[in-house]
Protein backbone atom coordinates (compact mmCIF):
# COMPACT_ATOMS: atom_id res chain seq x y z
CA UNK A 1 0.00 0.00 0.00
CA UNK A 2 1.17 3.41 -0.46
CA UNK A 3 1.01 6.06 2.45
CA UNK A 4 -0.77 8.87 0.79
CA UNK A 5 -1.38 12.77 1.98
CA UNK A 6 -3.01 15.46 0.15
CA UNK A 7 -1.91 18.56 1.42
CA UNK A 8 -2.71 22.62 1.10
CA UNK A 9 -1.39 25.37 2.79
CA UNK A 10 -4.85 25.51 4.68
CA UNK A 11 -4.82 22.26 5.42
CA UNK A 12 -4.24 18.49 5.33
CA UNK A 13 -7.46 17.30 3.45
CA UNK A 14 -6.42 13.70 3.13
CA UNK A 15 -3.84 11.22 5.29
CA UNK A 16 -4.48 7.54 4.39
CA UNK A 17 -3.82 4.66 2.33
CA UNK A 18 -4.22 4.22 -1.22
CA UNK A 19 -3.16 0.86 -3.82
CA UNK A 20 -2.78 3.47 -6.76
CA UNK A 21 -2.96 6.94 -7.66
CA UNK A 22 -3.64 9.03 -10.86
CA UNK A 23 -2.38 12.51 -10.44
CA UNK A 24 -2.43 15.36 -13.42
CA UNK A 25 1.17 16.10 -13.74
CA UNK A 26 1.72 19.18 -15.50
CA UNK A 27 2.32 17.52 -18.85
CA UNK A 28 -0.75 14.59 -18.29
CA UNK A 29 -1.55 12.30 -15.90
CA UNK A 30 0.83 10.13 -13.73
CA UNK A 31 -0.02 7.18 -12.55
CA UNK A 32 1.85 5.68 -9.25
CA UNK A 33 1.54 2.15 -7.92
CA UNK A 34 3.56 0.58 -4.66
CA UNK A 35 7.13 0.29 -5.42
CA UNK A 36 7.97 3.47 -7.47
CA UNK A 37 11.02 5.21 -7.87
CA UNK A 38 11.30 8.17 -5.95
CA UNK A 39 9.92 10.87 -8.30
CA UNK A 40 9.25 14.59 -8.04
CA UNK A 41 6.49 15.94 -10.65
CA UNK A 42 4.87 18.99 -10.94
CA UNK A 43 0.92 19.26 -11.04
CA UNK A 44 -0.93 20.96 -13.45
CA UNK A 45 -4.64 21.37 -12.98
CA UNK A 46 -6.81 18.46 -12.78
CA UNK A 47 -8.61 15.57 -10.89
CA UNK A 48 -6.56 13.41 -8.35
CA UNK A 49 -7.91 9.60 -8.04
CA UNK A 50 -7.01 7.38 -5.08
CA UNK A 51 -8.29 4.40 -5.47
CA UNK A 52 -7.74 1.95 -2.12
CA UNK A 53 -9.89 -1.14 -1.04
CA UNK A 54 -12.72 1.76 -0.10
CA UNK A 55 -13.01 2.92 -3.24
CA UNK A 56 -12.08 5.75 -5.31
CA UNK A 57 -11.33 9.34 -3.75
CA UNK A 58 -11.28 12.48 -5.74
CA UNK A 59 -9.67 15.78 -5.52
CA UNK A 60 -9.32 18.66 -7.79
CA UNK A 61 -6.19 19.95 -7.36
CA UNK A 62 -4.54 22.85 -9.01
CA UNK A 63 -0.73 23.81 -9.11
CA UNK A 64 1.77 22.31 -6.66
CA UNK A 65 3.52 19.27 -6.90
CA UNK A 66 4.14 15.48 -5.85
CA UNK A 67 6.25 13.93 -4.12
CA UNK A 68 6.91 9.73 -4.29
CA UNK A 69 9.36 8.42 -1.77
CA UNK A 70 9.68 5.00 -0.13
CA UNK A 71 6.17 4.15 -1.09
CA UNK A 72 5.21 7.89 0.67
CA UNK A 73 3.25 9.99 -1.99
CA UNK A 74 2.86 13.71 -0.83
CA UNK A 75 0.41 15.87 -2.76
CA UNK A 76 1.16 19.33 -2.15
CA UNK A 77 -0.92 21.89 -3.88
CA UNK A 78 -1.84 25.65 -3.95
CA UNK A 79 -5.39 24.60 -4.01
CA UNK A 80 -7.53 22.00 -3.67
CA UNK A 81 -11.08 20.48 -2.91
CA UNK A 82 -12.30 17.09 -2.43
CA UNK A 83 -14.69 15.77 -4.96
CA UNK B 1 -26.07 58.94 52.76
CA UNK B 2 -24.62 60.75 49.71
CA UNK B 3 -20.97 58.72 49.94
CA UNK B 4 -23.37 55.63 49.25
CA UNK B 5 -25.06 56.12 46.47
CA UNK B 6 -21.83 57.40 44.48
CA UNK B 7 -20.29 53.86 45.56
CA UNK B 8 -22.99 51.94 44.84
CA UNK B 9 -23.24 53.74 41.53
CA UNK B 10 -19.06 53.07 40.60
CA UNK B 11 -19.87 49.41 42.02
CA UNK B 12 -22.60 48.84 39.35
CA UNK B 13 -20.54 50.47 36.34
CA UNK B 14 -17.80 48.18 37.46
CA UNK B 15 -19.50 45.17 37.33
CA UNK B 16 -20.64 46.16 33.51
CA UNK B 17 -17.48 46.31 32.71
CA UNK B 18 -15.83 43.08 33.93
CA UNK B 19 -19.32 41.32 32.65
CA UNK B 20 -18.00 43.30 29.11
CA UNK B 21 -14.22 41.94 29.99
CA UNK B 22 -15.68 38.86 30.68
CA UNK B 23 -17.20 38.06 27.62
CA UNK B 24 -14.89 39.45 25.78
CA UNK B 25 -12.54 36.95 27.53
CA UNK B 26 -14.41 34.04 26.80
CA UNK B 27 -14.71 34.49 23.05
CA UNK B 28 -11.32 35.52 22.60
CA UNK B 29 -10.43 32.03 23.83
CA UNK B 30 -12.74 30.14 21.61
CA UNK B 31 -11.27 32.13 18.88
CA UNK B 32 -7.97 31.29 20.07
CA UNK B 33 -8.79 27.90 20.07
CA UNK B 34 -9.60 27.86 15.99
CA UNK B 35 -6.25 30.04 15.22
CA UNK B 36 -4.40 27.32 16.87
CA UNK B 37 -6.14 24.62 14.79
CA UNK B 38 -5.20 26.75 11.46
CA UNK B 39 -1.49 27.44 12.62
CA UNK B 40 -0.96 23.46 13.49
CA UNK B 41 -2.67 22.69 9.88
CA UNK B 42 -0.73 25.41 8.08
CA UNK B 43 2.43 22.89 9.56
CA UNK B 44 2.52 19.95 6.71
CA UNK B 45 2.42 22.31 3.57
CA UNK B 46 5.66 24.41 5.14
CA UNK B 47 7.34 21.72 6.02
CA UNK B 48 6.59 19.32 2.60
CA UNK B 49 7.54 22.72 0.86
CA UNK B 50 10.71 23.38 2.76
CA UNK B 51 12.14 19.71 2.67
CA UNK B 52 11.47 19.94 -0.98
CA UNK B 53 13.37 23.00 -1.55
CA UNK B 54 16.22 22.32 0.21
CA UNK B 55 16.54 18.92 -1.37
CA UNK B 56 16.34 20.42 -4.73
CA UNK B 57 18.42 24.00 -3.66
CA UNK B 58 22.00 24.23 -4.91
CA UNK B 59 24.16 26.87 -5.06
CA UNK B 60 25.15 26.54 -8.76
CA UNK B 61 21.34 26.38 -9.20
CA UNK B 62 21.27 29.48 -7.10
CA UNK B 63 22.32 32.02 -9.37
CA UNK B 64 19.90 31.42 -12.12
CA UNK B 65 16.63 32.40 -9.82
CA UNK B 66 15.70 35.71 -9.83
CA UNK B 67 14.13 35.03 -6.89
CA UNK B 68 17.45 33.91 -4.74
CA UNK B 69 19.68 36.95 -6.65
CA UNK B 70 21.11 38.33 -3.78
CA UNK B 71 21.43 42.46 -4.36
CA UNK B 72 25.09 43.66 -3.74
CA UNK B 73 22.97 46.79 -1.68
CA UNK B 74 19.51 47.03 -0.55
CA UNK B 75 18.18 50.73 -2.59
CA UNK B 76 14.92 49.90 -2.43
CA UNK B 77 12.60 47.88 0.14
CA UNK B 78 9.47 46.67 0.47
CA UNK B 79 7.92 46.40 4.11
CA UNK B 80 4.60 44.67 5.38
CA UNK B 81 3.61 45.26 8.51
CA UNK B 82 0.60 42.78 9.37
CA UNK B 83 -1.43 44.24 13.04
CA UNK B 84 -4.77 43.44 13.90
CA UNK B 85 -8.12 45.52 13.01
CA UNK B 86 -9.10 45.56 16.58
CA UNK B 87 -7.65 46.88 20.13
CA UNK B 88 -8.00 46.02 23.70
CA UNK B 89 -5.49 43.34 22.75
CA UNK B 90 -3.33 44.97 25.48
CA UNK B 91 0.39 45.83 24.19
CA UNK B 92 0.11 43.58 20.97
CA UNK B 93 -0.04 45.95 18.14
CA UNK B 94 2.31 48.84 19.84
CA UNK B 95 4.85 45.65 20.07
CA UNK B 96 4.68 44.64 16.17
CA UNK B 97 4.36 48.67 15.60
CA UNK B 98 7.51 49.59 17.34
CA UNK B 99 9.22 46.28 15.52
CA UNK B 100 8.12 47.89 12.22
CA UNK B 101 9.56 51.46 13.62
CA UNK B 102 13.00 49.90 14.58
CA UNK B 103 13.37 48.15 10.94
CA UNK B 104 12.07 51.09 9.30
CA UNK B 105 14.77 52.80 11.23
CA UNK B 106 17.25 51.09 10.57
CA UNK B 107 16.91 50.31 6.94
CA UNK B 108 16.73 54.12 6.18
CA UNK B 109 20.11 54.54 8.25
CA UNK B 110 21.15 51.65 5.37
CA UNK B 111 20.01 53.85 2.59
CA UNK B 112 16.97 52.39 1.72
CA UNK B 113 14.23 53.90 0.11
CA UNK B 114 10.94 52.19 1.89
CA UNK B 115 7.95 50.63 0.65
CA UNK B 116 5.46 50.69 3.09
CA UNK B 117 2.56 47.99 2.90
CA UNK B 118 -0.06 47.31 6.04
CA UNK B 119 -2.51 44.93 7.08
CA UNK B 120 -4.49 46.13 9.59
CA UNK B 121 -6.20 48.83 10.77
CA UNK B 122 -3.91 49.35 13.75
CA UNK B 123 -0.98 49.49 11.89
CA UNK B 124 -2.10 51.27 9.24
CA UNK B 125 -3.61 54.04 11.73
CA UNK B 126 -0.43 54.80 13.73
CA UNK B 127 1.54 54.90 10.03
CA UNK B 128 -0.57 57.06 8.52
CA UNK B 129 -0.61 59.11 11.87
CA UNK B 130 2.93 59.73 11.72
CA UNK B 131 2.83 60.90 8.16
CA UNK B 132 4.20 57.95 6.52
CA UNK B 133 3.90 57.17 2.54
CA UNK B 134 1.90 53.80 2.71
CA UNK B 135 2.25 52.30 -0.92
CA UNK B 136 -1.18 49.73 -0.43
CA UNK B 137 -2.70 48.54 2.60
CA UNK B 138 -5.95 46.00 3.69
CA UNK B 139 -8.01 45.95 6.54
CA UNK B 140 -10.59 43.45 4.91
CA UNK B 141 -8.84 40.57 6.35
CA UNK B 142 -10.94 38.70 8.80
CA UNK B 143 -9.72 36.33 12.05
CA UNK B 144 -9.86 33.64 8.73
CA UNK B 145 -6.77 34.68 6.37
CA UNK B 146 -6.95 32.37 3.02
CA UNK B 147 -3.88 31.68 1.10
CA UNK B 148 -5.43 33.68 -1.52
CA UNK B 149 -5.12 36.34 0.93
CA UNK B 150 -1.72 35.90 1.25
CA UNK B 151 -1.20 35.44 -2.27
CA UNK B 152 -2.60 38.87 -3.18
CA UNK B 153 -0.54 40.48 -0.53
CA UNK B 154 3.04 39.56 -1.63
CA UNK B 155 2.90 38.49 -5.25
CA UNK B 156 2.81 42.44 -6.87
CA UNK B 157 5.86 42.17 -4.25
CA UNK B 158 7.47 38.96 -5.70
CA UNK B 159 7.23 40.87 -9.21
CA UNK B 160 8.62 43.96 -8.48
CA UNK B 161 11.87 41.96 -7.15
CA UNK B 162 11.84 39.96 -10.31
CA UNK B 163 12.25 42.79 -12.05
CA UNK B 164 14.70 44.57 -9.60
CA UNK B 165 12.32 47.34 -8.27
CA UNK B 166 12.84 46.16 -5.49
CA UNK B 167 15.84 44.77 -3.43
CA UNK B 168 14.77 42.86 -0.74
CA UNK B 169 10.95 42.38 1.29
CA UNK B 170 10.67 42.58 4.98
CA UNK B 171 7.38 41.03 6.90
CA UNK B 172 6.74 42.01 10.52
CA UNK B 173 4.20 39.86 12.05
CA UNK B 174 3.34 38.43 15.26
CA UNK B 175 5.36 34.84 15.71
CA UNK B 176 3.30 32.79 17.52
CA UNK B 177 4.88 30.35 20.14
CA UNK B 178 2.34 29.81 22.37
CA UNK B 179 -1.29 32.25 23.63
CA UNK B 180 1.31 33.80 26.15
CA UNK B 181 4.54 33.74 23.73
CA UNK B 182 3.44 35.90 20.60
CA UNK B 183 6.81 38.44 19.89
CA UNK B 184 6.75 40.49 17.64
CA UNK B 185 9.23 39.24 14.71
CA UNK B 186 10.83 40.83 11.28
CA UNK B 187 11.61 38.43 8.91
CA UNK B 188 13.05 38.91 5.60
CA UNK B 189 11.13 37.47 2.92
CA UNK B 190 12.72 38.33 -0.54
CA UNK B 191 15.48 37.13 -1.18
CA UNK B 192 14.46 33.84 -0.53
CA UNK B 193 16.76 31.78 2.44
CA UNK B 194 16.65 28.42 1.35
CA UNK B 195 15.45 26.16 4.10
CA UNK B 196 18.38 24.51 5.74
CA UNK B 197 20.67 21.49 4.04
CA UNK B 198 19.26 17.86 5.20
CA UNK B 199 21.90 15.70 5.39
CA UNK B 200 20.88 12.63 2.89
CA UNK B 201 19.81 13.85 -0.53
CA UNK B 202 17.82 11.44 -2.65
CA UNK B 203 18.11 10.86 -6.47
CA UNK B 204 14.74 11.91 -7.57
CA UNK B 205 13.49 11.27 -10.76
CA UNK B 206 12.32 14.98 -11.38
CA UNK B 207 9.59 15.62 -13.94
CA UNK B 208 10.48 18.22 -15.24
CA UNK B 209 13.46 19.17 -14.08
CA UNK B 210 14.95 20.53 -10.86
CA UNK B 211 15.32 24.04 -12.49
CA UNK B 212 11.32 23.91 -13.27
CA UNK B 213 10.44 22.56 -10.17
CA UNK B 214 12.31 25.37 -8.38
CA UNK B 215 11.04 28.21 -10.50
CA UNK B 216 7.92 26.76 -9.64
CA UNK B 217 7.79 25.91 -5.86
CA UNK B 218 9.92 29.62 -4.78
CA UNK B 219 6.97 31.83 -5.40
CA UNK B 220 4.69 28.84 -3.43
CA UNK B 221 7.44 29.17 -0.51
CA UNK B 222 7.36 33.06 -0.54
CA UNK B 223 3.60 32.91 -0.31
CA UNK B 224 3.11 30.57 2.50
CA UNK B 225 5.69 32.03 4.43
CA UNK B 226 3.04 35.72 3.52
CA UNK B 227 0.76 33.16 4.74
CA UNK B 228 1.75 31.60 7.92
CA UNK B 229 2.70 34.96 9.17
CA UNK B 230 -1.00 36.31 8.81
CA UNK B 231 -2.64 32.86 10.12
CA UNK B 232 0.04 33.55 13.22
CA UNK B 233 -0.61 37.04 13.73
CA UNK B 234 -4.35 36.33 13.86
CA UNK B 235 -3.97 33.70 16.62
CA UNK B 236 -1.74 35.66 18.10
CA UNK B 237 -4.05 38.79 18.09
CA UNK B 238 -6.30 36.13 20.28
CA UNK B 239 -4.28 34.91 22.73
CA UNK B 240 -2.89 38.39 23.23
CA UNK B 241 -6.64 39.32 23.53
CA UNK B 242 -7.36 36.86 25.87
CA UNK B 243 -4.21 37.73 28.55
CA UNK B 244 -5.65 41.32 28.47
CA UNK B 245 -9.26 40.46 28.95
CA UNK B 246 -8.01 37.87 32.04
CA UNK B 247 -6.30 40.59 33.48
CA UNK B 248 -8.75 43.07 32.92
CA UNK B 249 -11.54 41.22 34.86
CA UNK B 250 -9.33 39.91 37.53
CA UNK B 251 -8.38 43.90 38.31
CA UNK B 252 -12.13 44.85 37.78
CA UNK B 253 -12.69 42.06 40.78
CA UNK B 254 -9.99 43.56 42.66
CA UNK B 255 -11.65 47.02 42.79
CA UNK B 256 -14.90 45.73 43.10
CA UNK B 257 -13.63 44.15 46.54
CA UNK B 258 -12.12 47.22 47.54
CA UNK B 259 -15.44 49.72 46.65
CA UNK B 260 -18.07 46.83 48.38
CA UNK B 261 -15.72 47.20 51.62
CA UNK B 262 -15.56 50.97 51.95
CA UNK B 263 -19.40 50.72 50.84
CA UNK B 264 -20.25 48.46 53.54
CA UNK B 265 -18.19 50.54 55.96
CA UNK B 266 -19.96 53.60 55.05
CA UNK B 267 -23.31 51.94 55.82
CA UNK B 268 -22.49 50.69 59.29
CA UNK B 269 -20.97 54.14 59.88
CA UNK B 270 -24.15 55.60 59.24
CA UNK B 271 -26.33 53.28 61.01
CA UNK B 272 -23.99 53.76 64.01
CA UNK B 273 -24.16 56.79 64.09
CA UNK B 274 -28.00 57.35 63.61
CA UNK B 275 -28.36 54.51 66.64
CA UNK B 276 -26.17 57.16 68.36
CA UNK B 277 -28.44 59.77 67.76
CA UNK B 278 -31.32 57.65 68.71
CA UNK B 279 -30.10 56.80 71.68
CA UNK B 280 -28.94 60.58 72.43
CA UNK B 281 -32.40 61.60 71.81
CA UNK B 282 -33.90 59.51 74.16
CA UNK B 283 -31.64 60.36 77.24
CA UNK B 284 -32.14 63.76 76.25
CA UNK B 285 -35.69 63.03 76.70
CA UNK B 286 -35.65 61.49 80.02
CA UNK B 287 -34.09 64.55 81.29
Amino acid sequence: MLKVSVISPEQTLYEGEASSIVAPAYDGEVGILTGHAPMMALLGTGTLRLSGSAGEQRFKVEGGFLQVVDDVVRVVTERAAEL
Amino acid sequence: MAKGRELKGRIKSVEGTRKITRTMEMVATSKLKRAQDRVAAARPYAQSLASVLSDLYSPALAERFPLLRQPAAARRVGVLLITSNRGLAGAFNSNLIKEARLLLSRLEGQGAEIEFHAVGRKGLGYFRYVGRSIATSRTDLTDRPTAANAAELVDGMMQDFVTEKLDAVYVVYAKYNSPLSTPATAARILPVTPPEQQAIKRDYLLFPSAEAILSELLPLYVRNVVYRALVETAAGEQGARRTAMKNATDNAGDMLNILRRTYNRARQAQITQEIAEIVGGAEAQKG
